[in-house]
């Protein structure tokens, strides 16, 4: 780490709280088994064949042991602990923020380097068909995930007492998701905003609450899964009734805002903001791995600011490896989080 | 004449179901480097889900009538189909697997239908059929009566696309023309809804005769499941329209168009069968329906879709009958 980062972010400030929500996302985006998969994308291309290959063969010859991303003849720097794709969507988020959501995304249309979730390639294929938001998100086979509740954390941080917060993260979750794909980025940015200004988890936990009715899929969700973590009373004990309560076993795609982000919100409040108590639990819960660690270090590193982080994980998780959007590789997420100020 | 009417349109959907099989999750090159032309049943092989869920829906019908609920929709679930899965869960769509999952959490109509992430499963459409069937003649009934068994299972888009099956097969029933089936259909749903912009999209590349503009519009390429309602309904239409409402153009042309082919045909048997009536399906087809296996449901194994629709008519009619409110 480069000295002087975090000399100019004293502890207990508002900008060390927006650090801590975008390493805190880093942290957790690192921490899930999917991390090295995406970034795997960084590897020739043979690399993942093989590795389908050798699925396969440890399949016909009833092996346990599988083979998870590897770099054969490769560089081994993309497969080291690192951040990847929430990381990077955040990240892009926070440096187009001014633009106007939809313009922002259309300049993505036509590129063929990007790794992103079904959701934003749907949404990209609506644009380019003159499908504008909110059209853009809705007619979208999974207007349901979490893609936009990962980019509201840079809204809340670049403008939590901002009244308008949430007609500009409405704006920007419309154009690649709906219905409780919206809700979920509502509330997020609400939780990250009250945190970032200084409020408490519970605060921040209520003010998430308050932007998703309960008639919705996310909102039961979302109290269901914090009366199962208060009942276990902490964050790793709670992980077997988050499991059983929250997630769907019918559909593997393990990004479904009505999923990550109840996991996220309960397991920041059972641990009392504390990263290293949240994040490594919430990567236990390894359907959601994907991005519900992510988001619980976006609630906790807000909680606390980037200084309580350890040390390590900061090092491991600040910098951007391009592996979902290219031009972001060596990017600095605490140089970016600066940016916002 | 509506009782061929419903037998044809119940045996329209098993054909189209057992005919577009082996095409399910195939784009239109790879069927015909297959097939040719997919326009036979493969012998012995009959129908999946599609026939199955829609003698399910019958047989609700026939028990509650217009006045089912959706607590007697899920009482049904728990009773009739819950039970009977031993192990895995065969030949459903996601929507009911889903469904069933949700009910065993405890939960009730409509977050069953909301909890789990696949509202926008073809699931309710491809059983739809028997409400249109039972609310002849009346499209706004018969979506009202679909969404009841459908909020169990589905939410939002997958709820429309059930709405504009059932409100365009009560139409069909008429004898209606192909062009005003489909606009019933489309009337059912909100006009601001995906299954309503990709119908209107569907009826303008049909009628510019463009596969490729009917693929461009409708059909989600980048997601790797081809049951979104939204996109089957629209195919499905597709096919009906591209068949002039005949039997078999109708169910072939749907079927060649890929994708979910089973319930796309079956749907597109149901409207054309609901039509024509049941002399029209091709008989080397009929011949080839035979009672259900219950593979998927096995609660309606050994029934017939031609004795289902024979019943679903006569509860119909004892619905509509004057006397039916006489004092007991």
């Amino acid at each position: 780490m480069q000295s002087g980062d975090r000399t100019k972010d004293a502890p207990g400030t508002a900008a060390d709280r927006v650090a801590g929500a975008f390493v805190g996302l880093a942290i957790g985006d690192a921490a899930g088994w999917p991390s090295a998969r995406h970034r795997s994308t960084l590897l020739a291309p043979w690399t993942r064949r093989l590795e389908r290959e050798l699925d396969a063969f440890a399949e016909e010859h009833r092996l346990t042991t599988l083979p998870v991303p590897f770099t054969l003849n490769q560089p081994v720097e993309p497969l080291a602990l690192g951040p990847s794709d929430d990381a990077e969507w955040l990240a892009w988020t926070a440096l187009t923020l001014h633009q106007d959501r939809a313009e922002a995304f259309t300049a993505l249309g036509g590129r063929s380097d990007l790794r992103v979730r079904i959701s934003v390639r749907s949404a990209l294929a609506n644009l380019a068909a003159g499908k504008p938001p909110p059209v853009s998100g809705h007619d979208n086979p999974h207007h349901f995930d979490d893609a936009a509740a990962v980019r509201a954390v840079a809204f809340a941080a670049a403008a939590p007492g901002s009244a308008a917060l949430p007609d500009l993260v409405r704006a920007d979750a419309s154009v690649t998701n709906s219905g409780d794909g919206v809700l979920g980025a509502l509330a997020m940015a609400a939780a990250v905003a009250v945190l970032v200004a200084g409020g408490t988890m519970g605060a921040a936990v209520e003010a998430a609450l308050a932007e998703l009715p309960g008639d919705t899929a996310i909102g039961h969700a979302a109290r269901t899964a914090l009366t199962a973590a208060r009942r276990a009373g902490d964050p790793f004990a709670a992980v077997p009734a988050l499991d059983a309560a929250l997630v769907d076993h019918v559909y593997s795609y393990g990004v479904a805002a009505a999923q990550t982000v109840p996991a996220a919100l309960a397991l920041a409040e059972v641990s009392g903001g504390s990263l290293t108590a949240a994040v490594p639990a919430a990567a236990c819960l390894s359907s959601l791995a994907d991005s519900a660690p992510a988001l619980t270090g976006a609630l906790t590193g807000a909680r606390t600011g980037l200084r309580a982080l350890p040390e390590g994980w900061c090092a491991a998780a600040r910098t951007l490896t391009g592996c979902g959007l290219p031009e972001l590789a060596g990017a600095d997420l605490i140089d970016i989080a600066g940016g916002l100020a | 004449m509506s009782l061929t009417r419903a037998r044809g349109c119940l045996l329209g959907l098993a054909a189209g179901d057992a005919l577009g099989r082996p095409a399910e999750n195939l784009p239109p090159e790879e069927i015909a480097r297959r097939h040719g032309r997919l326009t036979e049943i493969e012998p012995g092989k009959g129908g999946t889900d599609d026939t199955e869920y829609t003698i399910f829906a019958a047989s609700l019908l026939c028990r509650y009538g217009a006045a089912m609920t959706p607590a007697d929709v899920a009482r049904e679930y728990r009773e009739q189909i819950i039970p009977s899965i031993d192990g895995p869960m065969r030949g459903a769509g996601f929507s009911e697997l889903g469904a069933v999952q949700a009910l065993r959490r405890g939960l009730a109509p409509p977050m069953s239908g909301e909890w789990h992430q696949h509202g926008w499963s073809d699931g309710l459409a491809m059983r739809a059929a028997p409400y249109g069937i039972f609310a002849a003649g009346d499209p706004g009934e018969a979506a009202r009566l679909v969404a009841v068994d459908g909020v169990v299972s589905n939410g939002v888009e997958g709820v429309y696309g059930g709405q504009a099956v059932a409100a365009a097969v009560a139409v069909a029933m008429t004898g209606a023309a192909p062009a005003e089936v489909v606009q019933a259909g489309l009337a059912a749903v909100p006009e601001d809804s995906w299954t309503s912009r990709n119908l209107r999209a569907a009826v303008d590349a049909v009628a510019a005769g463009s596969v490729e503009r009917l693929y461009a519009a409708v059909v989600v390429r980048h997601y790797p499941w081809t049951d979104l309602a939204p996109e089957a309904v629209a195919l499905a239409f597709a096919g009906y329209l591209m068949g002039a409402g005949e039997v078999e153009e109708s169910v072939v042309s749907a079927a060649n168009l890929g994708r979910d082919a089973d319930t796309t045909a079956a749907i597109a048997g149901a409207l054309a069968g609901a039509g024509r009536g049941e002399a029209a399906v091709p008989a080397r087809w009929a011949r080839e329906i035979g009672p259900a296996t219950g593979r998927c449901l096995p609660v309606v194994a050994g029934r017939h879709v031609l004795d289902v629709a024979t019943a679903l008519y006569a509860a119909s009619q004892n619905a509509h009958a004057p006397d039916d409110e006489a004092p007991r």
